[in-house]
């Protein structure tokens, strides 16, 4: 095991630390959480839908369970079990779509898992976690019908999308849909920015449980992420002093 | 009984997770040969969920044909394919020449048509963007669109070297200095984010799984 091992280790186990210290407090000393559009315009334009009658369409990106690409699509799971909450009371239920089986499969799996918790297993509907389509474009190219099908006004994308995201989100928006999105791969999040209503950039992309509505360690969660990122930045600003004045790191 | 299989199931996913996560940093023999079957089963189950996600894609169509629903005629053409390539590949192979040639000149010649499609989508969702959010963030954007696209490729009108050199040189300072600035502080609000993702779900807080 060598120092970087151990350093990352030790970053990690910090960041556990902090996370469960913060959830502790969190009720004593709640976060205060930074007004954003984004977050706001979905929770308008999802009561909305609902008092419509429309369906809210949280779309999980294109990317699979394993490896990076798990990172978003856990958040886009956290973000649909919120959803579900939200919509508890419509008469459409919220779908989720991917393109990849996996992440079918752990939708379902969210939407039953909240339901039950939310004392409503009866509502589940094993369709609305779907694969659209294997490969990235033929997710694209089935999106269109499901949309329209479906009756589906918000469109959430959160997940790992490439390039194929930006065409996904247009379909959306050419249905007068509203659209949020946000990815972990940079590139994509500058072609949602030219397209949705509402992009997320960078850790936003991870934060919509906490401005749904959910409390302790995801809210928790938010302040630890602000402190390391400070924390980050000081290490950078010393190492780029030390490195100007010609001291080796 | 509820609560006891959620109990259950929350061990599993903060044990397999732990298992998985420690082989980046520690090298314990039997722990490393545990954590490389774990990812051996995820990569099968990946596989199997493929079949489970195609059978799903298969119900949720077949119930649009069966109801009549809007756009049904798709529904059906959707079926005929999957269930016709499917019965080609399981009869052929998937080396012989009809599934090469569904991939080359059916799947191919449509996706990259839609990847071609993303350059009018990103022209006219620009045009959108004007009149829909018209704010610094919005003009910085374009501008430095603009900027790129100018710098990048053959100057168009005549042989302006002198505009083009302008152009090349603000595309490589607007795209190595700034662009790469700002993707590095992105990249670690996002590690900051999947990691914190990742730990709420090790330590049981998030259980985006069935009880």
């Amino acid at each position: 095991m060598g120092l970087n091992d151990l350093l990352a280790i030790g970053v990690l186990a910090a960041f556990a630390v902090l996370l469960i210290v913060r959830t502790g407090t969190e009720r004593r000393w709640p976060t205060a959480l930074r007004a954003l559009p984004a977050f706001t315009e979905l929770r308008r334009a999802v009561e909305q839908a609902v008092e419509a009658g429309q369906r809210v369409h949280l779309s999980l990106g294109t990317g699979t369970l394993i490896g990076s690409e798990s990172g978003p699509a856990l958040a886009g799971l956290s973000a649909l079990m919120r959803t579900t909450e939200l919509t508890l009371e419509s008469d459409r239920a919220t779908v989720a779509s991917s393109g990849s089986g996996a992440v079918a499969a752990a939708s379902q799996d969210a939407l039953r898992g909240m339901l039950g918790r939310l004392g409503s297993p009866g509502l589940y509907r094993w369709t609305n976690g779907r694969m659209l389509g294997p490969t990235p474009f033929s997710y694209v190219a089935t999106l269109p019908t499901m949309l329209e099908g479906d009756r589906v006004s918000v469109n959430i994308f959160m997940g790992h999308f490439g390039p194929e995201g930006a065409l996904a989100a247009d379909m959306a928006a050419r249905q007068k849909g509203f659209v949020l999105a946000g990815t972990d791969a940079i590139p994509s999040q500058a072609l949602f920015f030219a397209i949705a209503d509402q992009p997320l950039i960078g850790e936003e992309t991870f934060a919509l449980g906490p401005y749904l509505g959910a409390g302790g360690m995801q809210r928790a969660s938010l302040r630890v992420q602000d402190l390391l990122r400070v924390a980050l930045i000081v290490i950078i600003l010393i190492g780029t002093l030390l490195r100007t004045f010609g001291i080796g790191l | 009984m509820r609560t006891g299989l959620q109990i259950i199931w929350t061990a599993i996913a903060i044990g397999f997770g732990l298992i998985v996560l420690q082989g980046y940093f520690i090298d314990i023999p039997g722990l490393e040969s545990l954590r490389t079957i774990i990812l051996q089963w995820a990569v099968i189950l990946a596989a199997a969920a493929l079949l489970f996600g195609l059978g799903n894609l298969m119900a949720v169509h077949l119930a649009k044909i069966g109801g009549q629903e809007p756009g049904w005629p798709y529904s059906a053409l959707l079926v005929v394919a999957l269930v016709g390539t499917l019965i080609v590949g399981l009869l052929f192979g998937q080396e012989s020449t009809l599934i090469l040639s569904l991939f080359q000149y059916v799947q191919q010649p449509v996706e990259a048509t839609l990847a071609g499609l993303l350059a009018i989508s990103l022209t006219l969702g620009a045009v959108r963007l004007l009149s829909r959010r018209r704010d610094l963030r919005t003009t910085v954007f374009l501008a430095t669109a603009v900027i790129v696209m100018l710098g990048t490729g053959p100057w168009l009108i005549g042989n302006n070297q002198g505009f083009q050199q302008i152009f090349t040189g603000a595309r490589a300072w607007v795209s190595q200095v700034w662009a790469t600035g700002a993707a590095r502080g992105l990249l670690l609000g996002v590690a900051l984010g999947a990691t914190a993702t990742g730990l709420r779900v090790l330590l049981g807080a998030d259980r985006p799984y069935g009880d």
